[in-house]
C-alpha cells in the first residue's frame, strides 16, 4: 500500500490494536489527520456532527427480494397480469415483457398503514416502527456487481467497505471486541471483499462470525479459542512468552512496535474470554429465544443471528452484519422460493426489533434491512422474476430515522424508481449521515486521492430524519 | 503544481482533502476547498456537456470551466459577478428565473444557495484560464521540471569528512547528507545479526545453526561477499525475490471479484518469475517480456513459450467477468492494466487520468486514452466460463510453438463438438422431459380418446400458453382476448366403436377466463352447443367439465368445435376427450389411447438422447492431448485508437486519442506500426535509458526491501503527490549504473548489501533522533517485522518440516469456480508444507497466516506491505492449528537432543540464531519443570518463541 502521508513508519506503528496513545481530541482534525499525529486507531470518536444512531445492524438477503411482492404493493401487476408492461424493461434484463402479478394478498397495517404481503406477517406487525425507503436504485445487473456496491460503494475496484469506513470514523466503544462483525457473511460475490478494509488500516477490516456454510450456532471468530490448553495454562505461557517481549523490548532501547505487540497479546488474551462469552446464547431465557424463533424450524439460523447481532449491539460494537445468505435469488419458482425465505427470517426479524425496543436499544441502533437490489415486476421463465437494480425497496428502522413512514416510490409497476429516489450512494450517505459522520468530509488519502466511501456522489435523505 | 489542475474533463472529486478542510478560510468559509466541494462537482456534473472546451459544441457561447470564462460570459452577459449573486446570470439559471439551467432539470435549493454562498464570499475559483487552443489544461512543458520526469544526472560521491567510515560510494552519499545534518551513523551491527539479517532479506529464511557457525568462523574480509554470493544464487533467492515481484504483480491463482473462478494456469507465471529472478534475466527484458513477450522475436519455441508465459502479468488482474455491459468490462480491464502497469513500472497513478486530466500529475486523459488504445488492441478477456454466456473468460494460449498451435486448434475443435453435442443432448433430454411431465401419470390412465389440442384443427392465432396447470400435453391455447368471432378448433376423434361417449373439455380456469365459451357438438343425432364457464374451474379432478353424453359412429366422423363467437374474456382450449359408457365400454377398454403424435415425440425424443449418449461416449474416448495453456495476451487482430471516454463512461466518446505514451517523459517514443497494438513500442519506451522513471523505480524499490524504507518513500507514486527522495544524487547514481551494469538485480543487490549503511546496528541515538526522528538520513537500520511468508517458513524451517518443492500447480484440486457462495472448494484442499511463495494464492480465500500478518492484497499492486502488529496475529500465534502443529514438531525434534539445557540451545539457535543467556535459559528450565509433562511443555515453549517479537522481527 502506498500511502503519500510523509509518517509512514509513525504510521505503520499505528495502526496496531491497542497503544496506549490515550485519547486524543478529534475536534478540527480530520480522522486520517488524527491517526497520523498519534491517536488510537479505535478510540470512540465524536463524528462530524451529532449522531442519531450509534451503531448499524445490517440484515443483509443476499440474492435479491422483490419489491412488488413484499412491501411495494402495485394493483396494477393483478389487474394487467399476463398482459405487456408498457414500456421497455432495462437493458440487459430478460427480455419479457409480460406483467407476472404477485402470487401473494396485499394487506395494509397498523396506523400507518403500510402494504405488506402475506410473506411477512410478524414483520408486518412493526411497520408503525419502519422507514421505507421505496424509491432505491443502483448499479449493476449482476449480483457481483451490485453485492460489491452496496457493502463498498464499487462494484469494479477493490475499497473499503461501509462498515470500515464507519469504524474508522468513529471507533468503537467495546475494545475487547472488534468494531465490525459480520454474521455468517457469504464466501461469493465478492466475498471477504464486502468487510474489507481494503487500503483503510487493518484494524478497520471486519471481523467474520463463521461463514455462509457454518450454521450459525456453531459460528465463531477465527482462533477465538485454544484447542489444548486451559485459560490458566495458557497464561502461564503468556507469561513465558511476556517475558521474552519485555527483554527484546528493553534491550532495543524501546521501540513503539514491541511495545504494540505486547499490547496486542493482552488484547487477544482479553478477547479470548469475551468473545465466547459473548456468542454463547445459553443463557438468554427460553422467552427471548421464542422471540427470534430459536429451537424451532426454520427460523433457528437466521434467528440465532439475529440475537447474536442484539448481543453485539448491546456491548457497543458499531456495525453488526448478519447474512441471509445467497437464497433470494428466484428466476424461476418464485413462490416456493420467496415463501421459504420469508419464513426464514421473518419472525427472528421482528423478534430482533421487539426485542431491541424492549431494551431501549431501538433509539441509538439503525436497523437497515434488505438485499443487493430487487426483482422485475416482469416475467422471467415461467414463474420467476429477474435482478432489478432499477428500483426496489429496503427499509430502515430505529436510530434517527422516521417511524411508520414511507419515502420514495416506483412507477405503477414497480419497476423504474421514480420518485423521491434514493441510489445506493444516497443511502450510504444518509446512513454515515445518522451516524454523525458527514460523507464529503470522511476522506482518507491512498495513491495520490482522497476516497470516500460515496466516490464523488451521495445525497443525504434528511427527508427520512425525525 | 496544482497549476495542472483544471479543466476540461475535470469530473472531480469533490472530496475535501483533510489537508485542504483544514486549511485556514476567509470568515465566511468560501475559498478554494469549498469551491471543490460544493461548486466545482455541479459545474462538472451538470453544465461541462455543454459549456466547456470540451463540449461538441458551446452553447450559448458560454464556458463555465474556468474563472476567466465565468467573467466574461456568453451571448447573454458575464454569467457571474462577483460578491453579486443577484447580477450573476448563472445563479438566476440555476433557479430557472428568467434563464432556466441545466434545461431538463431543475437542481436542488440547497445548490443554488451553495451559489449564491459562493458568489457572495468573492467567488473563489482555482482554475486557471482554460486555453481555447489547447484541448488539455496540463503544461506538459512546465510538468517535465518536476524531479522525477527529469533524466537520472550523474554524480560523483561527495566529500565526507571522515574519510574512515564510509566503505563504497553509497556511504558517500549518506554520510555526506548526514554529516551535513549533523548526525552520526550508529555503531556496525554485530556479525550474527548481520547474517539473519542478510539471509531473511536475499532467500527469506533464517541462517541454520550450521551457516551461522561457518560465518562467525570465517574472519576473512571477503565473508559477508560470500554469503551474499551463495545466497544469491540459491534458488530461494528467486523464492524471495520473486515473491516480491508478485506483490507487484498483484499475482493470484484465483479471480476473485464477483465470479471467483480458478486461474489454472497462472502458476507458469508465478514459477516464471521465481525462475527470471535465480537467472537473473536483466530487468528491462523482464519488463519487455511481461508487457509484450508475445511479440518479441524469439528463436526458439522455448523462447517463444517464456514470452507468452511472461505476459501472463496482463491477465492476472482481478476482473469484473459477470457484467452484462460488454464495452464496459472490457475498459474495466484495460483499466485494470494501464493502473498496474503505471504504478508498477512508473511509479504513477495513472488511473487517475480516466475521467479527467490527472490532478496532481501533468498526465492529461488524453495520455490515459492514448495508452489505452495499446491495452484495449490486446485480447486480454476471451470466451466465457461456468457456461453461462454473460460470465467471460479470458485469453489463454498454447505452448510448444507450432505443434503446441496444432494441439490447441485441435483441442477447440474437439471442444466445440464436445460442446454442441452437449448442448443438443441437454436441449434433447428436456425435451423429453417436457413431453414426460406434461403427460401426467394421471392422463396415462385417463379412459377414453383423448384429442390434444395440438392435434386439432386451428382456425385463427391460438397463443400456446403453460402459465396454468394442469393441462394434457405439452401446454394449452388461449385466444388471447383478439380477433373474438374469428377463431375456432375443431378436435375430431377416431372412435374405434359405435355408441355412447360422455364429452369431457378440459382448460384452465381464472378470472379474466371467458364465462360463455361456446363448445359445438357435432355427433350421429345431430349437432348441439354448450356454453362453457372458464372463469370458474372445472368440475372433474379440477381439469375437465361435462358437456353431456352423445352417440358416436365408429370412425372419425363426429367432431367437438371450440370457439370465441360472442366471448368476452379469455377462451382457453386445451383438449377434449371421449369417454365410453354403456355398450361401448366393453369395446374400449380403460386404455389411453394417448394422442399418438405425443407418444412418437417421446420415443423419437428418447431415440435421440440414446444417439447423443452414444456420441458423447465416442468423443470422450477419442479426446486429443491436450495443450499446456499459460495466460497471455495477443493482439487483437485489428488494433487501433480508442477515443476518450468522456468522464471515464466508454459509452460517451469525445476525440480519438492516438496510441502513444505520457507527453511528459521526454524520451524516445518509438513509432506505432500498423497492425501493432504497441506493447512492444511500450516497452521499448519504458526501458530506454532516457526514460527517467522505470530504472528509478526499480533500484528504489531493491532499496526499499533492504533498507526497510525507500529514497523515495513512497514507492509506487513518484508523482506530485508522492514523496521527493531523501538522497536524489544517490538514487540517480544507483539508477545510472543499474542501466550501465545491463540491468542486474543480483548486481544491483550486492552492490546494496556490501555497503557500510546496510550493515549498521538498530541501536538507538537521541542526539540523532531529534534531528533525523524517522531515520530518513539512514544513520540506522531499521527494526522491520517479518513479512507473512517469512514468518511461517521460518517457523517450518525450525519445526524440520519444510518442504523444499519448487514450483507446479498449487490449485489444481479447485474447480472452475475457486470458491462458490457455499464456500464449496476454497483453498483448504491444497495446504501444504512448502515455501509459502507456492501457497494458493485465492483472491477472496487467502490463507490465513499470509492475510493475518498483512500479505500484499492480490487485488491491487502493492509496493510496500503494511505491517501491522494487531491482535489478531497474537490470536493467531497463540490458537492456530498450524502453529500449534509446528511447535509439537519442533518439540520433538528437540526431545532427540539429551537434556533439557542441551534443548533450550537447540531452540535458541535454531528460532533466534544465539544462544540464550543465562537468565533465558533458566526461565525456559523453570517452565518446563513446572508444567505439564515433557514434550507439550517443550511445545508450548516452541511456541511462546513463534510468537515472540525477536523471532517475529529482523533487526
Amino acid at each position: 500500500m502506498v500511502m503519500t502521508n510523509p509518517h509512514m513508519n509513525r504510521r505503520d506503528m499505528l495502526r496496531s490494536a491497542g497503544i496506549g496513545f490515550g485519547y486524543l481530541a478529534m475536534a478540527g482534525l480530520s480522522t486520517q489527520a488524527a491517526l497520523a499525529s498519534g491517536a488510537d486507531p479505535l478510540v470512540p470518536r465524536a463524528g462530524h456532527h451529532k449522531a442519531r444512531a450509534k451503531r448499524i445492524i445490517f440484515l443483509f438477503m443476499h440474492g435479491g427480494p422483490s419489491q412488488v411482492d413484499t412491501f411495494d404493493y402495485k394493483p396494477r401487476l393483478e389487474k394487467e397480469a399476463g398482459k405487456q408492461l408498457p414500456f421497455a424493461p432495462a437493458p440487459g434484463t430478460t427480455v419479457s415483457r409480460t406483467i407476472l402479478p404477485s402470487p401473494w394478498k396485499f394487506a395494509q397495517h397498523g396506523e400507518s398503514g403500510a402494504w405488506v404481503s402475506e410473506l411477512f406477517p410478524e414483520m408486518a406487525k412493526h411497520v408503525d416502527e419502519l422507514c421505507f425507503l421505496k424509491g432505491m436504485h443502483t448499479e449493476g445487473q449482476s449480483h457481483g456487481q451490485a453485492v460489491l456496491k452496496l457493502h463498498t460503494g464499487a462494484p469494479a475496484l477493490t475499497r473499503p467497505s461501509m462498515g470500515s469506513w464507519v469504524v474508522y470514523g468513529l471507533g468503537t466503544e467495546n475494545r475487547n471486541l472488534p468494531g465490525f462483525v459480520t454474521i455468517c457473511p457469504t464466501r461469493g460475490h465478492g466475498g471477504v471483499l464486502n468487510y474489507g478494509n481494503a487500503f483503510l488500516p487493518a484494524v478497520y477490516q471486519g471481523t467474520a462470525i463463521g461463514s455462509a456454510s457454518t450454521p450459525a450456532s456453531s459460528a465463531k471468530i477465527r482462533h477465538i479459542a485454544n484447542a489444548s490448553m486451559s485459560l490458566s495454562e495458557q497464561r502461564q505461557q503468556l507469561d513465558l512468552l511476556q517475558a521474552m517481549n519485555r527483554d527484546h523490548l528493553g534491550a532495543s532501547g524501546g521501540d513503539d512496535r514491541l511495545e504494540g505487540v505486547i499490547e496486542s497479546y493482552e488484547l487477544a488474551f482479553r478477547m479470548q474470554s469475551a468473545v465466547p462469552k459473548l456468542t454463547d446464547l445459553s443463557g438468554e431465557s427460553k422467552a427471548t429465544k421464542q422471540l427470534y424463533g430459536i429451537d424451532e424450524k426454520p427460523t433457528d439460523d437466521f434467528g440465532r443471528q439475529c440475537l447474536l447481532a442484539r448481543r453485539f449491539a448491546e456491548v457497543g460494537v458499531r456495525f453488526i452484519q448478519v447474512s441471509h445468505s445467497f437464497k433470494w435469488d428466484q428466476h424461476g419458482n418464485l413462490k416456493k422460493g420467496h415463501e421459504s425465505n420469508a419464513h426464514e427470517v421473518d419472525k427472528p426479524i421482528a423478534g430482533l426489533l421487539t426485542d431491541l425496543k424492549a431494551r431501549g436499544l431501538l433509539d441509538d441502533t439503525l436497523i437497515l434491512w434488505g438485499g443487493e437490489f430487487g426483482r422485475t415486476p416482469v416475467v422471467q421463465g415461467k414463474d420467476g422474476r429477474d435482478h432489478n437494480p432499477q428500483g426496489f425497496t429496503m427499509w430502515l428502522a430505529g436510530g434517527g430515522v422516521k417511524s411508520g413512514f414511507s419515502y420514495g416510490a416506483t412507477d405503477d409497476f414497480g419497476y423504474y424508481a421514480e420518485r423521491e429516489k434514493v441510489h445506493m450512494h444516497d443511502l450510504h450517505a444518509t446512513l454515515l449521515w445518522l451516524l454523525g459522520l458527514d460523507h464529503e468530509k470522511l476522506t482518507y488519502r491512498y495513491a495520490g486521492r482522497d476516497f470516500r466511501l460515496t466516490d464523488v456522489y451521495g445525497r443525504v435523505a434528511k427527508e427520512i430524519f425525525v | 503544481m496544482r497549476g495542472f489542475l483544471l479543466s476540461g474533463f475535470t469530473l472531480l472529486f469533490s472530496v475535501l482533502s483533510p489537508v485542504a478542510a483544514e486549511s485556514p478560510r476567509s470568515p465566511r468559509g468560501v475559498d478554494n476547498a469549498f469551491f471543490e466541494a460544493k461548486i466545482r462537482p455541479v459545474l462538472v456534473r451538470h453544465c461541462y456537456e455543454c459549456h466547456s472546451s470540451e463540449s461538441k459544441k458551446v452553447r450559448g457561447g458560454l464556458r463555465l470551466d474556468s474563472r476567466d470564462a465565468l467573467l466574461k460570459g456568453g451571448d447573454s452577459g458575464p454569467a457571474l459577478v462577483p460578491g453579486k449573486p443577484t447580477e450573476s446570470l448563472i445563479l438566476k439559471a440555476l433557479r430557472h428565473d428568467e434563464i432556466a439551467m441545466p434545461p431538463k432539470e431543475k437542481l436542488p435549493a440547497s445548490v443554488a444557495a451553495d451559489f449564491e454562498r459562493w458568489i457572495q464570499g468573492g467567488a473563489p475559483d482555482p482554475r486557471i484560464s482554460a486555453t481555447t487552443t489547447a484541448k488539455s489544461g496540463i503544461d506538459i512543458q512546465a510538468g517535465r521540471a518536476f524531479w522525477a520526469f527529469t533524466p537520472p544526472q550523474r554524480y560523483n560521491p561527495p566529500a565526507v569528512r571522515d574519510m574512515s567510515w564510509p566503505r563504497t560510494d553509497i556511504d558517500r552519499f549518506l554520510l555526506a547528507a548526514m554529516e551535513a545534518k549533523g548526525v552520526r551513523p550508529v555503531r556496525d551491527a554485530d556479525s550474527v545479526t548481520l547474517l539473519r539479517r542478510v539471509h531473511i532479506a536475499l532467500v527469506g529464511l533464517p541462517p541454520t545453526p550450521q551457516e551461522t557457525d561457518a560465518f562467525l568462523a570465517d574472519h576473512s574480509p571477503e565473508a559477508l561477499a560470500r554469503v551474499v554470493d551463495r545466497l544469491l544464487a540459491s534458488p530461494g533467492f528467486g523464492e524471495r525475490w520473486g515473491r516480491h515481484w508478485l506483490d507487484l504483480a498483484r499475482y493470484a491463482d484465483s479471480n476473485g471479484k464477483d465470479e471467483n473462478l480458478t486461474f489454472h494456469e497462472a502458476w507458469r507465471y508465478r514459477d516464471f518469475v521465481i525462475d527470471a529472478v535465480n537467472r537473473d534475466i536483466p530487468f528491462d527484458r523482464f519488463l519487455a517480456l511481461q508487457l509484450a513477450g508475445d511479440l518479441l522475436p524469439a528463436a526458439t519455441d522455448a523462447e517463444r513459450d517464456l514470452g507468452l508465459t511472461a505476459t501472463g502479468f496482463l491477465v492476472l488482474g482481478p476482473k469484473v467477468l459477470a457484467n452484462r455491459d460488454i464495452l464496459q468490462r472490457k475498459m474495466d480491464v484495460v483499466d485494470e492494466q494501464i493502473d498496474t502497469v503505471g504504478r508498477v513500472f512508473l511509479g504513477l497513478t495513472l488511473g487517475c487520468a480516466r475521467c479527467h486530466d490527472h490532478k496532481f500529475d501533468p498526465v492529461p486523459t488524453r495520455d490515459y486514452h492514448a495508452l489505452a488504445g495499446i491495452f484495449a488492441s490486446t485480447h486480454t478477456l476471451d470466451g466465457f466460463k461456468l457456461g453461462n454466456p454473460v460470465v467471460s473468460g479470458w485469453s489463454v494460449r498454447p505452448l510448444g510453438g507450432a505443434a503446441g498451435d496444432r494441439l490447441q486448434t485441435a483441442a477447440l475443435e474437439y471442444q466445440k463438438k464436445v460442446k454442441a453435442n452437449a448442448d443438443s443432448l441437454k436441449k434433447v433430454r428436456a425435451d423429453l422431459k417436457t413431453l414426460q411431465d406434461a403427460t401426467p401419470a394421471k392422463s396415462t390412465r385417463l379412459a377414453g380418446i383423448v384429442v390434444d389440442d395440438v392435434d386439432a384443427k386451428k382456425v385463427g392465432f391460438w397463443k400456446p400458453s403453460t402459465y396454468a396447470k394442469p393441462y394434457i400435453g405439452t401446454g394449452y391455447l388461449s385466444d388471447d382476448k383478439s380477433g373474438k368471432g374469428e377463431k375456432s378448433i375443431t378436435f375430431t376423434p377416431t372412435i374405434p366403436a359405435a355408441g355412447e361417449y360422455e364429452v369431457l373439455v378440459s382448460y384452465t380456469s381464472g378470472g379474466g377466463r371467458s364465462t360463455n365459451t361456446p363448445v359445438k357438438i357435432h355427433f350421429l343425432d345431430g349437432e348441439k352447443t354448450i356454453l362453457v364457464d372458464q372463469s370458474k374451474p372445472p368440475s372433474i379432478d379440477g381439469q375437465f367439465c361435462s358437456v353431456g353424453t352423445y352417440r358416436f359412429e365408429a370412425g372419425a366422423s363426429g367432431s367437438v368445435v371450440i370457439s370465441n363467437t360472442g366471448t368476452t374474456g379469455y377462451v382457453i382450449v386445451d383438449a377434449v376427450r371421449f369417454v365410453p359408457v354403456g355398450a361401448a365400454k366393453t369395446v374400449v377398454k380403460e386404455t389411453v389411447e394417448f394422442p399418438s403424435s405425443m407418444q412418437k415425440k417421446i420415443n423419437a425424443a428418447k431415440a435421440k438422447v440414446a444417439e447423443l449418449e452414444k456420441e458423447e461416449a465416442t468423443l470422450k474416448a477419442s479426446a486429443p492431448p491436450a495443450p499446456t495453456l499459460v495466460m497471455a495476451v495477443r493482439d487483437e487482430p485489428k488494433p487501433g485508437d480508442v477515443s476518450i471516454a468522456v468522464r471515464g463512461d466508454p459509452h460517451r466518446l469525445g476525440a480519438v486519442a492516438p496510441r502513444g505514451f505520457l507527453s511528459v517523459v521526454d524520451s524516445p517514443s518509438p513509432k506505432i506500426a500498423e497492425g501493432h497494438s504497441g506493447r512492444a513500442e511500450l516497452a521499448r519506451w519504458m526501458t530506454d535509458p532516457k526514460n527517467p522513471l522505470t530504472a528509478r523505480v526499480f533500484v528504489n524499490r531493491a532499496w526499499m526491501h533492504l533498507f526497510g524504507e525507500g529514497l523515495v518513500r513512497t514507492v509506487d507514486n513518484f508523482g506530485v503527490q508522492g514523496e521527493k527522495p531523501s538522497h536524489p544524487e544517490l538514487l540517480d547514481a544507483l539508477a545510472i549504473r543499474f542501466v550501465e551494469e545491463g540491468w542486474s538485480t543480483k548486481r544491483l543487490i550486492r552492490t546494496l548489501i556490501l555497503s557500510r549503511a546496510y550493515g549498521l546496528s538498530c541501536t538507538r541515538d537521541p542526539a540523532a533522533e531529534r534531528i533525523d526522528p524517522e531515520n530518513r538520513l539512514h544513520w540506522r537500520a531499521n527494526r522491520s517485522r517479518l513479512e507473512a511468508e517469512v514468518i511461517r517458513d521460518s517457523v517450518l524451517l525450525v519445526s524440520g518440516q519444510l518442504d523444499r518443492t519448487m514450483g507446479r500447480s498449487s490449485v489444481a484440486k479447485l474447480g472452475e469456480q475457486a470458491i462458490n457462495n457455499n464456500s464449496v472448494g476454497g483453498l483448504s484442499q491444497e495446504l501444504n508444507n512448502r515455501r509459502s511463495v507456492y501457497l494458493p494464492i485465492l483472491r477472496n480465500d487467502l490463507p490465513t497466516i499470509l492475510e493475518v500478518f498483512d500479505f500484499a492484497d492480490p487485488d491491487t499492486t502493492t509496493g510496500k506491505r503494511d505491517a501491522t502488529t494487531v491482535a489478531t496475529q497474537a490470536l493467531f500465534l497463540m490458537n492456530s492449528p498450524f502453529v500449534m502443529e509446528q511447535a509439537k514438531e519442533t518439540a520433538h525434534r528437540l526431545m532427540e537432543t539429551a537434556g533439557d539445557e542441551a534443548r533450550v540451545e537447540l531452540l535458541y539457535r535454531l528460532a533466534l540464531n544465539r544462544r540464550p543467556t543465562s537468565l533465558e535459559r533458566e526461565r525456559v528450565l523453570h517452565f518446563v519443570r513446572s508444567g505439564s509433562s515433557g514434550r507439550d511443555a517443550w511445545a508450548r515453549v516452541c511456541q511462546a518463541v513463534f510468537g515472540c517479537t525477536e523471532f517475529r522481527f529482523v533487526e
